[in-house]
């Protein structure tokens, strides 16, 4: 089993502009995987996590946003981690498995013996190593990365059903109705070369019917390629379901946390979740200070290098603050994530809130919210360059891009 | 001369502050709210004043005690032991407001304040010669209040229309009056409207006149209009005696502070704020149209506004109190809390912010 010169290459999904339109108003100005989590884009987190992989060879992320979008990133990580990375632009979507088959040849090009499929949008600790290890043991063609959730929440995501012993996938089914089973897909994947097989199958099969339907009938065809054209393969309805109990697939359970990052309210639940984690892997990246010649800091905090932070503010738990980011004078930041270039003044205070990139908060206003995470307006976000004028008080808010504000708002989307 | 001030009730409508003081001993721009009254009728030769209360009256009276010696103005209650209504104290207090000499004597409600100019108002109830006079304001929205229709040159009332729904007026009693001794003898013992019942007979014999009040008025009887009320008194301040109140590069607007109150580096108080004695305002705060009574400590970098802080309480470090929150006697805001709008009772420790206005039992 695995020699030590196999290589491997690992594919992350971050999908595109059409995609995360829940991530609104932050995803009108930046690609949401870039999207800054504990200070760092959210797609550094399995970039950084796939480092730890011995033997990894190649990173490319697979999307329809524009090159140039990810340019500057893709360049940057790349000299940062030693690892080439590389954006792959698919024409439209395909699918997260017509995506990676679309790129087949360039990511089978140095012949790697394992492939890891990763969704951007997921927050957790990548145990990749860890699973490899449980593919390599289990000898399928693919293993998932599963977490045991509530029996409530469960509905949401792909329920699967594997056996107790051997771990091997029996059953699978997105979004149910009905209660399956607790243990989800957490949309982390380690496979084999024979997964493009599968999903060739997959596609092959589907031209046939559609050819067939050609012969018998043309709204067949129309409606066959609606719903599903030969390129789109879904890796969870088309290859995981009927490939489920075929001894192919195998599961590896997460003892650790996982969220999907789908709303901005999540983002800054998984912001937190990563500063917590780089206690344990960067903790220098953790701020630390206790009022004296930088700022108080309390708990997990990330600041820039670049950002101003006053001594006599007090920071902390569960911020993060980006480049160029000034904060004034006796101001307090508590959970919540600062973006490139904001202004906050004196004596300001912002908790539970995403403050949008150039947005400029007055001295003695307040930028808060309940801190539900889930509720829609349970986080108060200001787009980019949103003025929040002195002493105003913006709470549980949405507030869409260049506005300024110059009297207190509670509980609204402001357009 | 001598003077009645109807204190009255339990003040209800001042609560939470009234859980703690009787209506009249609420402090109002640092000084009790009839402090302002008597001092303003000992400066016109009021030797004694008589308080209609009908509660609390020793709690009332150790500390007319001690405004007695430090006016040096005779003062004494007159307990209703039931509600009497507005005229009801009067003939209550009949023995204490009739000495002999003839002389007219002043009532007022406790509620009201102004510049009390009660010297104009002996000099017209002199020039006019008729049995009683009365203080009118002018209101924008006469409808909610008693309207007093007057003939406009000689101010001799013509009657009382109470809420109008038709325009008849926009002046209203303002609750001031000047009585002659023999309007006492208009009224049973037995609870009574002054307004309803005596002052349209007078006005119907052509005896009663109103007066204009001069300068501002308010009946500060709740919290809004408390907080409208020291707004006014101080713009009045300004003007009559400006070396009261505060200055320096901190300062915006009218701000009184009491000089054993401490005030830290990078604040910035005003418009229309009154902080009491002993008070500490730590660096870094902001504090606009509001009252700190007593003994309070606002913590760093919070941020006061439209509210009233009753004695003794806290409001901690980027606390924020806006929007009508009263906070009553001994009552602390844990630090970073927001509050919009809390009504607070007594002793209270607020861990959790107040999104909406809401009363905290």
């Amino acid at each position: 089993m695995g020699s030590s010169d196999e290589k491997v290459v690992a594919v992350i999904m971050v999908g595109g502009p059409t995609k995360g339109t829940r991530f609104r108003p932050l995803s009108l100005n930046i690609p949401k995987p870039l999207f800054p989590l504990a200070g760092q884009p959210m797609v550094h987190h399995p970039i950084s996590a796939c480092k730890t992989i011995p033997n990894l060879a190649q990173i490319y992320l697979v999307g329809f946003y524009e090159e140039r979008e990810f340019a500057m990133y893709v360049s940057a990580i790349s000299n940062e981690l030693r690892v080439p990375v590389r954006y792959l632009r698919e024409d439209k979507p395909h699918g997260s498995a017509g995506g990676l088959y679309n790129f087949r040849d360039l990511i089978m090009e140095d012949n790697p013996s394992h492939i890891f499929l990763l969704n951007c949008d997921v927050c957790c600790s990548f145990p990749l190593p860890e699973m490899l290890e449980a593919h390599r043991r289990y000898g399928g063609m693919g293993t998932i990365l599963v977490i045991k959730v509530s029996a409530e929440s469960a509905s949401q995501f792909g329920e699967l059903v594997a056996d107790p012993v051997t771990n091997e996938l029996l059953h699978y089914t997105e979004k149910p109705e009905t209660f399956v089973s607790d243990r989800i897909n957490c949309g982390v994947y380690v496979f084999t070369p024979d997964i493009f097989t599968a999903i060739q199958g997959v596609s092959s099969q589907r031209k046939d019917r559609a050819n067939l339907r050609r012969l018998s009938s043309f709204e067949a065809l129309q409606s066959a390629t609606r719903s599903s054209p030969s390129d789109f393969v879904r890796l969870d309805q088309d290859i995981l379901t009927p490939l489920a109990g075929k001894k192919q697939l195998y599961t590896y359970e997460t003892m650790d946390f996982w969220e999907q990052i789908k709303t901005p309210g999540m983002s800054l639940k998984c912001s937190a979740l990563y500063l917590a984690q780089f206690r344990l892997t960067s903790p220098n990246l953790l701020a630390s200070g206790d009022g004296t010649k930088s700022a108080t800091i309390i708990g997990d905090v990330y600041i820039h290098p670049s950002a101003k932070v006053h001594p006599s503010a007090k920071i902390g738990p569960n911020v993060s603050i980006s480049a160029n980011a000034r904060i004034g004078a006796g101001v307090r930041l508590i959970s919540c994530i600062i973006l490139d270039d904001v202004e906050i003044m004196e004596n300001a205070v912002v908790t539970h809130a995403i403050v949008g990139w150039k947005s400029s908060i007055g001295k003695w206003s307040r930028v808060q919210a309940e801190g539900d995470y889930n509720a829609k307006l349970g986080i108060t976000i200001l787009g980019e360059a949103v003025g929040v004028e002195d002493e105003v008080v913006v709470t549980n808010s949405i507030v869409l891009p260049n506005k300024t504000l110059n009297v207190s708002v509670q509980d609204e989307i402001l357009l | 001369m001598k003077a009645l001030i109807l204190v009255g009730g339990f003040g209800t409508r001042l609560r939470p502050l009234t859980l703690s003081v009787p209506k009249p001993l609420v402090e109002f721009a640092n000084k009790p709210m009839i402090l302002h009254q008597i001092e303003a009728l000992k400066a016109v030769g009021v030797t004694e004043v008589v308080l209609a209360i009908n509660y609390q009256p020793e709690v009332m009276l150790t500390f007319l005690k001690e405004f007695e010696t430090k006016v040096g103005i005779k003062i004494t209650c007159s307990q209703e032991t039931e509600p009497m209504g507005t005229a009801g104290p009067l003939a209550l207090a009949r023995d204490k407001l009739i000495d002999g000499s003839g002389e007219p004597f002043f009532v007022l409600n406790s509620d009201v304040i102004s510049e009390y100019p009660f010297k104009e108002m002996i000099e017209f109830h002199k020039a006019h010669g008729g049995e009683a006079s009365i203080m009118v304001t002018k209101v924008d929205e006469p409808s909610k209040y008693g309207v007093v229709v007057m003939e406009e040159t000689t101010g001799q009332v013509d009657k009382f229309v109470e809420k109008p729904k038709l325009f008849v007026g926009n002046k209203i009693n303002a609750g001031i009056y000047l009585l002659n001794p023999s309007v006492l003898d208009r009224i049973e013992l037995r609870p009574t409207s002054i307004e309803k019942e005596v002052f349209p007979k007078i006005a119907a014999e052509k005896k009663l006149y109103a007066m204009v009040l001069p300068g501002f008025w308010m009946d500060i009887g709740q919290p809004r209009d408390y907080i409208t009320g020291l707004r006014l008194y101080l713009d009045s301040l300004r003007k009559k005696a400006s070396t009261k109140l505060a200055t320096g590069p901190h300062i915006v607007g009218n701000v009184l502070v009491h000089e054993s109150a401490k005030i830290g580096e990078g604040c910035l108080i005003g418009p229309d704020v009154a902080i009491g004695p002993g008070c500490v305002v730590e660096a870094g705060v902001r504090l606009s149209r509001c009252t700190v009574m007593r003994g309070v400590r606002i913590k760093k970098h919070a941020c006061i506004s439209s509210s009233i802080i009753g004695w003794h309480s806290t409001v901690g470090q980027w606390a924020r109190v806006e929007n009508m929150t009263i906070l009553g006697e001994d009552v602390h805001v844990c630090d970073e809390i927001y509050s919009n709008g809390g009504v607070v009772l007594p002793h209270k420790e607020i861990k959790s912010s107040i999104l909406k206005p809401e009363i905290v039992m």
